[in-house]
């Protein structure tokens, strides 16, 4: 750690270094960024790098300076529509577009930072030749330099534009929603017709609070702990019910063990708002389940148990909070444990045939061979992927808003009340929020929990899991 | 003689669990052939078959489905997103996988951290910058949303990548091979199992994604919508009892090419979780 911080030091401090040791053209090239470039004969080099800086400057006064200026208040002109006694009509006023604003605001923050570093390296940069030159070392030419990006330089290639990518496509749209966790945007002010301003951390308040008009504090509770229940079931009877049925299709008396596993792959590989919607309508309060199981007497049964109201006269499979969240825990299975079937398989074949064999010896039977062997073994292959698949069932979104949206409807007030339903994970909740209330400020709350909470387990786990670091030793 | 009873048991066992697994897919299957276009709530086959819902399906378009429009919708998009994500994975991967350099390992827990966040959450915003180029509702907005972030998936391609022997790279690099000619020629050539890896998942995002496409496309105009949107909107209210049974058609439509190409892919998935563990 402390290794770090030096070398970062060391990054701050190096480009003042190289300023104050630097001779008169590094020195000039903190005002003319191409400057050094041009006195070691890099005219193309530096021509490059100073139509940049213009470039930058250019962006800074035209669009930096507009936007970041309002960014404080996020605008404050509203939208008007004021007749023209000129034109004799109606015309708009030159308003504020609030997210605009925070859009553009980030991005310009983005691009001056991005810039600044480029500045700041360049001077090193410009130092380097200096010292190259007064050494009487080689200094590349363009098509020298050109090469090296081919060579050394190659990760700089590769990296161009996927990390451009994740910048415009990733970074500052999380950026910009992050940000709108700490305004009022919501319904009532949507941009163009409303503003919309920095309101703190009332939002984060909000999440945590039960009052008579707020019950964002009981649907966040409720919310996040079937959101945890459901991720822990669904996650370990899928691992579970894989590595079963894995070892029974793998054992030696199975006979075409190639077909059986084709069979369970073929339910997979049917996209999923194919496969899960079809089973949303077959277990529907009209569905052909529930007219099956009213005709052979299972739907009287289970209301004289008292497992389905008295009062209805079908299985509420996907409509009653219990049962919703039964279905959602099976039919997952459904969908998942074929996947763990594949990835089992593949980890079964693997594992030491004398390990098994000696243990056989020494006299364990099939359940201690289980529970001594394959499953520890199991546990040591699959553990990092475990921890992946806690945390992508905390983000699992097409199951539960495949199975229930349009159908599920909640008689809880306080949910209603919050947009939230009983059997919502956090991110369906999100989804609801944003996709038909537009109440990207709580949605944006909920986003970052999530992130909190994902952050905490996948630390939790690694940590746990994987000490030290393995990664360079599978390398030959 | 007890040994064929319990072999029997076994084999029955499977049978019946794997036909629990395919219940829907039969389902599916049959319902595609019924000639009632609604949902039959009473009987599991249909009353009477015919080709009616493949035939109206793909010659007579209406204003609901566009079967044939969504198709090469979608294809396009496909084929796009799969070539820019496809380029993408390779190339972090192998720079990750295959190069030192000072920023690898803060670039690595920058993805960990970004994966981490709910893809949704950064959807709006993404809206919003599309919507500033004018390219929602454009086939060109939509790969830009599948594929342009894709370089965060990498860790699956990192791990093959690592198992190739790093004596062959520098054997080349010797043989003064720059790590252009490395990329393209040694390492890419050995590594059929995980581009076709990389090739047929990135190929298959857009096939099964509805909620991007949704937000992305949203005029409402069905001929510009992609499969998966297009057979969800089905599923309405309003339109679920004239449209269930051409819904089912279309399910099968997409479902045998994708399957396929799922199928081929599945192994070396399988290859890609298990492989940089196991052989450690």
């Amino acid at each position: 750690m402390n290794k770090k911080l030096i070398a970062l030091k060391d990054g701050f401090l190096r480009p003042g270094k190289s300023f104050l040791e630097g001779d008169i053209f590094v020195k000039l090239s903190a005002l003319l960024m191409g400057a050094g470039y041009f006195r070691r004969k890099q005219i193309i080099k530096g021509l490059i790098i100073t139509i940049f800086q213009f470039v930058v400057i250019f962006f800074a006064f035209t669009v930096a300076v507009p936007y970041l200026s309002k960014i404080t208040t996020l605008g404050t002109v509203q939208r008007e529509s004021v007749f023209n006694f000129e034109t004799m009509k109606n015309e708009e006023n030159d308003y504020d577009h609030s997210f605009k604003i925070l859009l553009y605001g980030i991005i310009c923050i983005v691009v001056l930072t991005m810039s600044v570093v480029i500045y700041f390296i360049n001077i090193t940069r410009v130092r380097n030749l200096q010292l190259l030159a007064e050494n009487g070392k080689h200094i590349n030419s363009i098509s020298e330099d050109i090469r090296a990006y081919k060579n050394d330089k190659f990760h700089m290639t590769l990296l161009f534009f996927p990390i451009m990518g994740v910048v415009t496509f990733t970074i500052i749209p999380l950026l910009v929603m992050i940000s709108v966790a700490f305004t009022n945007y919501d319904q009532n002010h949507m941009p163009p017709t409303s503003l919309f301003t920095w309101v703190g951390i009332e939002n984060f308040k909000n999440m945590f609070t039960n009052s008579v008009t707020i019950s964002f504090g009981y649907a966040f509770r409720t919310v996040l702990g079937w959101t945890l229940v459901w991720a822990f079931f669904a996650t370990f009877t899928n691992y579970i019910g894989g590595i079963l049925l894995a070892m029974f299709i793998n054992n030696r008396k199975t006979k075409f063990q190639r077909v059986w596993r084709m069979l369970f792959v073929v339910a997979i590989a049917v996209p999923q708002f194919v496969s899960l919607l079809l089973v949303r309508n077959f277990f529907a309060d009209t569905g052909i389940v529930n007219t099956i199981c009213s005709n052979i007497g299972l739907t009287h049964l289970l209301q004289s148990i008292g497992l389905v109201n008295a009062n209805i006269s079908y299985i509420p499979f996907l409509t009653s909070p219990g049962w919703a969240k039964f279905m959602i825990i099976l039919l997952n299975m459904w969908v998942g444990i074929p996947y763990l079937m594949l990835i089992a398989t593949g980890v079964l074949m693997n594992i030491p045939m004398d390990i098994r064999e000696s243990a056989r010896i020494d006299g364990a039977n099939g359940f201690q061979e289980f529970t001594r062997i394959t499953m520890p073994y199991m546990l040591f292959v699959t553990g990092p992927f475990l921890v992946t698949q806690f945390v992508g069932n905390i983000n699992n979104f097409n199951v539960i808003y495949l199975l229930t949206q349009d159908v599920y409807v909640t008689l809880d007030q306080a949910l209603a009340n919050s947009r939230a339903k009983e059997i919502d994970l956090l991110i369906t909740w999100l989804f609801r929020l944003t996709n038909e209330y537009y109440n990207y400020k709580m949605a944006s709350v909920i986003g970052i929990l999530v992130f909190v909470i994902c952050a905490i387990f996948t630390l939790i786990a690694f940590n746990s899991m994987i000490r030290g670091n393995k990664e360079e030793n599978f390398q030959v | 003689m007890k040994k064929t009873i319990k072999s029997i048991l076994r084999h029955g066992f499977l049978a019946i669990l794997a036909f629990i697994w395919l219940i829907p897919i039969i389902w599916l299957f049959c319902t595609s052939f019924s000639a009632y276009p609604g949902i039959n709530i009473s009987k599991f086959f249909p009353d009477q078959w015919t080709f009616q819902n493949y035939r109206l399906l793909l010659f007579d378009a209406d204003t609901v489905a566009q079967f044939p429009n969504w198709f090469m919708n979608t294809l396009t998009i496909a084929v796009f997103t799969c070539i820019i994500s496809s380029m993408f994975v390779l190339m972090v991967s192998y720079a990750i996988s295959c190069m030192r350099f000072k920023m690898r390992k803060p670039f690595m827990n920058i993805a960990i951290l970004l994966n981490l966040f709910p893809g949704f959450l950064a959807m709006i915003a993404v809206y919003f910058i599309l919507k500033s180029l004018n390219m929602t509702n454009t086939r060109i907005g939509l790969i830009l949303v599948y594929s342009g972030s894709s370089g965060l998936g990498y860790l699956v391609a990192k791990g093959f990548f690592d198992t190739i022997s790093k004596s062959l790279r520098e054997a080349a690099s010797i043989e003064g091979a720059s790590q252009l000619q490395i990329f393209t020629k040694i390492v890419l050539p050995i590594s059929k199992p995980i581009i076709v890896y990389t090739v047929i998942s990135s190929f298959l995002v857009p096939w099964m994604d509805f909620i991007f496409a949704r937000i992305i496309l949203n005029s409402g105009i069905s001929s510009e919508q992609t499969v998966a949107i297009g057979l969800y909107r089905m599923l309405d209210k309003t339109l679920i009892n004239s449209y269930f049974a051409r819904f089912c058609a279309g399910g099968v439509l997409v479902s045998i090419p994708i399957s396929i190409l799922f199928m081929f892919m599945q192994k070396f998935y399988v290859e890609g979780i298990t492989g940089g563990s196991v052989k450690g």
